[in-house]
């Protein structure tokens, strides 16, 4: 075996720095790509596989990575991909029900509900458990805008890029996946 | 059953404004409706909130133990 020139060397060493600082920098956003996760699993277990899964191709891939760009966004895109490839897209098809009622229609119903016309009394009604087991029943294509726009902050672009859609998609499956939460949120608060 | 919104605004401009997606035009045009419309405001009031609970639910901390995974999950230098 031929010994490793110092240039050579130099190069090794260089890489495993870089790889070393993008494993650091990944792990330090674990925290918030594990609340999407969460948002788009049913479940606390299936949020940690599926974490598991993400980070583990994540650190495999890490070359593909251009340093300077967003690794949340990087990250959480390798995510939905697994989650999709999970084939959780074929659960449930694409909710197809017309949603004819205005966008304020669960306040309506909380307001007509609770008597309230305070909006954070009329928010009282609403659990943090009806609001996880809602989101949990909106379809996975809905769901996945909601929970990187509504719960990751991200923007429409950017919720386009990680999943790979254009951006008047976002926008559609945003305006209704909303409509559907509201949907069972007020079938969870109020009919319930 | 729910009556028609009586201002269009809200259905339309609501939602990209709650998500900073309109321009620095359009902000002042939304900011300038909602000071002079009360049932806009309080519907403004109402999904902000909403988003705020939306939000909390996801808050669930990730558990310690699969921190520790993920970082066993690093390649062998």
């Amino acid at each position: 075996m031929s010994e490793t020139s110092p240039e050579e060397a130099r190069r090794l060493a260089e890489g495993a720095r870089e790889r070393v600082r993008f494993e650091e920098e990944a792990l330090a956003l674990a925290d918030q790509v594990y609340r999407v996760a969460r948002g788009v699993s049913r479940s606390k277990e299936e949020a940690e596989d599926l974490m598991q899964e993400a980070y583990a191709r994540a650190f495999r891939s890490w070359r593909s990575y251009t340093p300077g760009t967003n690794l949340r966004a990087w990250l959480l895109r390798i995510l939905t991909n697994l989650n999709i490839d999970r084939g959780r897209r074929a659960q449930r098809a694409p909710d197809q029900t017309p949603l004819e009622e205005s966008d304020y229609f669960l306040y309506n119903r909380l307001e007509a509900a609770t008597g309230e016309t305070e909006e954070d009394r009329v928010l009282q009604r609403l659990s943090q458990d009806h609001v996880a087991e809602a989101l949990a029943s909106v379809p996975h294509d809905f769901r996945d805008v909601v929970v990187l726009v509504d719960i990751g902050d991200f923007s429409y672009a950017d919720a386009a890029q990680i999943l790979d859609i254009p951006i008047g998609t976002v926008m559609s499956r945003l305006h209704r996946g909303r409509r559907i939460l509201k949907k069972e949120l007020a079938e969870l608060a109020v009919d319930a | 059953m729910t009556a028609a919104d009586p201002c269009d605004w809200c259905e339309e401009v609501l939602q990209p404004y709650l998500d900073r997606e309109l321009t620095d035009a359009e902000m002042r045009e939304a900011e300038s409706h909602l000071d002079s419309c009360s049932y806009c405001r309080k519907r403004y009031r109402f999904e902000e909130g909403l988003r705020r609970y939306v939000r909390q639910a996801a808050l669930e901390p990730m558990a310690p133990a699969l921190k520790q995974r993920l970082s066993e999950l690093r390649l062998e230098l």
